[in-house]
C-alpha cells in the first residue's frame, strides 16, 4: 500500500479552544459546546456539515462512565455516528484522520476536554498504573516523571538549573496561560514535588476543552489550507523497568511511521514549528531528540503546555497551534505531538503542513 | 468505507469470576486465540484497539497496563469506550483503520473483568445534576421503557421469557458461553426474582468476565484470503439523546437503531433483512430488548414481534437464527460484548462457529447497544464487494 496517499487531503479545517483555567466555573458539556460553536464558525460550517465525531476523555478524570455522553448533545452527535477514543486529544484527531482516509465520513469533528480541578489528578493516575505491582507502591504519572527526571539527571549537576531555567523561559513565553511567573531562582527554591521536580518546573493542569474539524479534500481559507500530511502512534511498555526512561522509544517509532507517510527523510530540516506536549522541562530533550527536529525547528512558540492545559487535550491543542502555525506562514511543516501515560508510555504525533 | 473483512476471532471461556487469570492474561487469551484463528504472528499486527468500560473496575486508561496482552507494545494501540456500544465502536475504529490505507492487519480485543469492579457503581457514574438520582443503571431505565413498549406493541411476559429461554438453550451449545441452562423454561424465568417491573432476574443479562478479539485485514490482504474472509459491507453507527426525559418511549421507537440499521441496508443493498440475513447476532441486554429490536431492524412490523419469538422464527431452526452462542443474555462483559457479536457473526461466515455453526451462513448482522439507546449496525457478507 502507499502510505504516503493514505491521508493525502486531510485538512484541518478550523477549531478553537477555551483558555485554560482553575476552576472553569462551567461544566463540562458547557465548555465542550463553547469551543464546537467556536470551531465551526472558524471553519466556516453548520452543524449540519458534519458527519461524525469523535471525542477525547478520560472516564476516571471526569467522574462518569462513558463520559462521552456528558457530551453527545453539544458535540452535535445526536442520531449521528460517534465514538470516544479514551487518550490524548490527539490520538482521536489521528482516528478522526483514519476515518476520513477509509471514505468513511468527509467532516468530522474532534472534541476533547478535561477537568483537573474536579479532584487530585496525579492520585487519579495511580489508578492507571498496573495494580498489582505498580499502584500499591504509590506510583503515579508524576512519580514516574520524577523517576524518569532523575535517571536523565543522573550526576549532571547543571541539569536542574537548566531545567529551572527552560521552564521559567517558557512560563515567561505563554500567553494568557494560568501558570505563575517564576525566575529561575524561584524555580529553584519552589517545593519538589517528585524529586528532582519542583513545582516551579511544572506545566500548571487547568480545566479546558478544545475542538478541531478535519475534512476530506477543501480547507482553502484565507490563510491558506493546511494538511495532515502524516501521522503516527505508538504505546510503549507500561512498567518503568521494562524500559529506558531516558528516551522516548515510543515517541521515535510512532515519527516514523508519520514521516514514512509524509515522505518526510531528514526531520532536522523539516519543520518550522513543533509543538510539544511537554509537562516538564525535561521530557522538551527527550522529545526533540526522539523527533529528530532540529535547531531551525522553533518549539513552543507560544510557551507549550507552559501556559496551562487540562487532562486529554494537550495534543489536539498542538494540532491547532501547528496548524495556526503553517496558515500564519510561519512556515511550510509544522509537528504537533501529544502523549498520555506514565513517562510517555502512549505517544502520538501528526505532520501539518501547508498547501 | 473501502472493502475490509474480518480474517480471524478469538474468545475466552466467559463465566462470573476468571479468578485464574488477570487482566492482560485475559486479553491473551482471546487475541492470541483470534491470531491462530487467522493464521498469523504477532508481527503481523499493525495496530491494536482496546474496548474496556473501566469505571467498572474502577481504572483509568486500564490499555496501559494490560495493553501488552494484546500485543500492542511498540504498536499503535488507542482505546475505545462508548458505554454498552464500546465493543462494536471498537470494531468500527478497528474497520476505519484497516480502511484508512495506513495499516493492513487491525487487532481488535474487547474486555471486561466485572469481578474485580462494582459495576453498578460504574453504572451510577451518571450526569451528577440531573439523571443520577433517579434512572441510573440499567434496570431502571429498561423497566421503565420496557413498561411503555409492552403496553403499546401487546408484548407480554411470556414472549420476553421465551427469548431468555432461547438465548440460554442456544449458549449451550456454544463452549464459551456464562450462562449454560438447556434445560431452561418459560415458567422458571417467570419464578425467578422479580428485580424491576417487569423485569425478572433471568431477563436480564450477567455480569461476565471474558475477552474477545477480532482480526480486521485490509482489502489486499483479506483478498488473498480467498474465501476466508468475512467481509464488513456497511458499518453505522447513531447515538442518541442521553436525557431519560428527553427521549420518550425510547424502546418503542429506537430511533437510534432504525436509523442505524436503514442506513446500513441501504448500503448493503438489504430491502428484506428477514429472509436476506441467515444469522444475526444482536446486542440484546435485556429478553425484551431483543424483541424490541427485532421491530426496529425490520425483521418484522410494529406489534409482531411477539408471533416471531413464538412461532420459533428467530430460533436456530428458524428462518432467521438470532443469536446462536446465547447473546448478551447469556454472555455479557460490557467492553468486549459488542466485539463478541461482530466476533460470533464473522465465525459464522468463516463457518467456524463449532456447534452452533449456520449452516452455509453467508449474510449476517451484528449490533451493539448502549442504555441511552446508542446503536452500531454491522453488515457482513462472504461475498467479496
Amino acid at each position: 500500500m502507499n502510505r504516503q496517499q493514505s491521508t493525502d487531503g486531510v485538512s484541518v479545517l478550523g477549531g478553537a479552544e477555551t483558555a485554560i483555567a482553575l476552576p472553569d466555573p462551567r461544566s463540562i458539556a458547557e465548555m465542550a459546546l463553547n469551543v464546537v460553536e467556536r470551531a465551526l464558525e472558524d471553519a466556516e460550517l453548520r452543524w449540519s456539515d458534519i458527519d461524525a465525531v469523535v471525542t477525547a476523555s478520560v472516564d476516571l478524570f471526569d467522574g462518569l462512565t462513558a463520559s462521552s455522553i456528558a457530551v453527545t448533545e453539544v458535540v452535535g452527535a445526536v442520531m449521528k455516528p460517534e465514538t470516544r477514543i479514551a487518550a490524548d486529544g490527539l490520538a482521536a484527531a489521528i482516528q478522526a484522520v483514519h476515518q476520513i482516509a477509509a471514505g468513511a465520513y468527509d467532516t468530522v469533528l474532534v472534541v476533547a476536554h478535561g477537568k483537573a480541578s474536579m479532584a487530585h489528578h496525579w492520585n487519579l493516575t495511580s489508578w492507571a498504573m498496573d495494580p498489582i505491582f505498580l499502584q500499591p507502591l504509590g506510583v503515579d504519572f508524576l512519580t514516574v516523571a520524577g523517576l524518569q527526571a532523575d535517571l536523565i539527571a543522573g550526576s549532571d549537576s547543571s541539569i536542574i538549573r537548566r531545567w529551572a531555567e527552560l521552564a521559567a523561559h517558557r512560563k515567561r513565553t505563554a500567553r494568557g496561560g494560568i501558570g505563575e511567573s517564576f525566575t529561575i531562582d524561584e524555580v529553584l527554591e519552589s517545593p519538589v514535588i517528585a524529586a528532582p521536580i519542583r513545582v516551579g518546573m511544572c506545566a500548571p493542569l487547568g480545566d479546558g476543552a478544545c475542538a478541531v474539524v478535519l475534512g476530506a479534500g477543501g480547507g482553502e481559507t484565507t490563510g491558506g489550507r493546511a494538511v495532515i500530511a502524516g501521522t503516527g502512534h505508538d504505546l510503549d511498555s507500561h512498567h518503568p523497568g521494562d524500559r529506558d526512561l531516558t528516551e522516548w522509544a515510543g515517541l521515535r517509532r510512532a515519527c516514523l511511521r508519520a514521516y514514512d507517510m509524509a515522505g518526510i527523510t531528514d526531520p532536522a530540516v523539516a519543520f518550522a514549528v513543533a509543538e510539544p506536549s511537554c509537562l516538564f522541562p525535561h521530557e522538551e530533550a527527550l522529545f526533540i531528540d526522539a523527533a529528530g527536529v532540529g535547531e531551525q525547528t522553533v518549539l513552543s512558540p507560544d510557551g507549550g503546555l507552559f501556559a496551562g492545559t487540562a487532562p486529554a487535550i494537550s495534543g489536539l491543542g498542538r494540532l491547532l497551534r501547528a496548524t495556526k502555525a503553517v496558515k500564519g506562514n510561519s512556515g511550510h511543516r509544522a509537528l504537533a505531538h501529544g502523549t498520555w501515560g506514565p513517562a510517555g508510555q502512549g505517544q502520538a504525533v501528526a505532520v501539518v503542513e501547508a498547501r | 468505507m473501502n472493502p475490509i473483512a474480518v480474517i480471524g476471532t478469538g474468545q475466552t471461556k466467559h463465566s462470573k469470576a476468571r479468578l485464574d487469570v488477570s487482566q492482560p492474561e485475559l486479553i491473551r487469551e482471546a487475541a492470541s486465540a483470534a491470531l491462530q484463528d487467522a493464521d498469523i504472528g504477532p508481527d503481523d499486527i499493525d495496530a491494536v484497539v482496546i474496548s474496556n468500560m473501566e469505571m467498572f473496575e474502577g481504572r483509568a486508561f486500564p490499555e496501559l497496563w494490560a495493553g501488552e496482552g494484546a500485543y500492542a507494545f511498540g504498536k499503535p494501540c488507542v482505546k475505545v469506550a462508548t458505554g454498552g456500544t464500546s465493543g462494536t465502536s471498537a470494531c468500527i475504529a478497528g474497520f476505519h483503520q484497516a480502511a484508512s490505507g495506513e495499516f493492513d492487519t487491525v487487532l481488535v480485543v474487547g474486555f471486561e473483568k466485572h469481578s474485580e469492579g462494582h459495576t453498578q457503581t460504574g453504572m451510577a457514574l451518571v450526569d451528577p445534576f440531573w439523571d443520577r438520582a433517579v434512572a441510573s443503571g440499567a434496570l431502571g431505565n429498561f423497566a421503565l421503557s420496557i413498561s411503555q413498549y409492552m403496553a403499546e406493541r401487546g408484548v407480554t411476559e411470556e414472549h420476553a421469557a421465551q427469548v431468555a429461554v432461547k438465548a440460554r438453550r442456544n449458549a449451550a451449545n456454544n463452549p464459551n458461553a456464562h450462562l449454560q441452562m438447556p434445560d431452561l423454561t418459560v415458567d422458571d424465568v417467570l419464578a425467578s426474582r422479580m428485580l424491576a417491573e417487569p423485569l425478572h432476574l433471568l431477563d436480564m443479562c450477567p455480569q461476565s468476565d471474558g475477552a474477545a478479539a477480532i482480526v480486521v485485514a485490509s482489502e489486499e490482504t483479506a483478498r488473498r484470503r480467498g474465501s476466508q474472509a468475512a467481509w464488513v459491507r456497511a458499518a453505522t453507527t447513531r447515538h442518541d439523546q442521553p436525557y431519560l426525559g428527553d427521549l420518550d418511549r425510547r424502546l418503542v421507537t429506537m430511533r437510534a437503531l432504525r436509523d442505524a440499521a436503514q442506513a446500513a441496508y441501504t448500503r448493503a443493498g438489504i430491502t428484506d433483512p428477514l429472509r436476506e440475513f441467515d444469522i444475526a447476532e444482536i446486542y440484546e441486554p435485556a429478553s425484551y430488548a431483543e424483541l424490541a429490536w427485532y421491530e426496529a431492524l425490520g425483521f418484522c412490523k410494529e406489534g409482531e414481534a411477539g408471533r416471531l419469538i413464538t412461532e420459533g422464527v428467530t430460533a436456530m431452526d428458524g428462518e432467521l437464527p438470532v443469536n446462536p452462542s446465547g447473546g448478551v443474555l447469556s454472555t455479557n462483559p460490557v467492553g468486549a460484548s459488542g466485539v463478541i457479536r461482530v466476533a460470533e457473526a464473522s465465525a459464522q461466515l468463516l463457518g467456524r462457529a463449532g456447534a452452533h455453526q449456520v449452516a452455509g451462513a453467508a449474510t449476517a448482522l451484528a449490533t451493539g447497544y448502549g442504555v441511552y439507546a446508542w446503536s452500531d449496525v454491522i453488515v457482513m457478507r462472504t461475498e467479496k464487494p
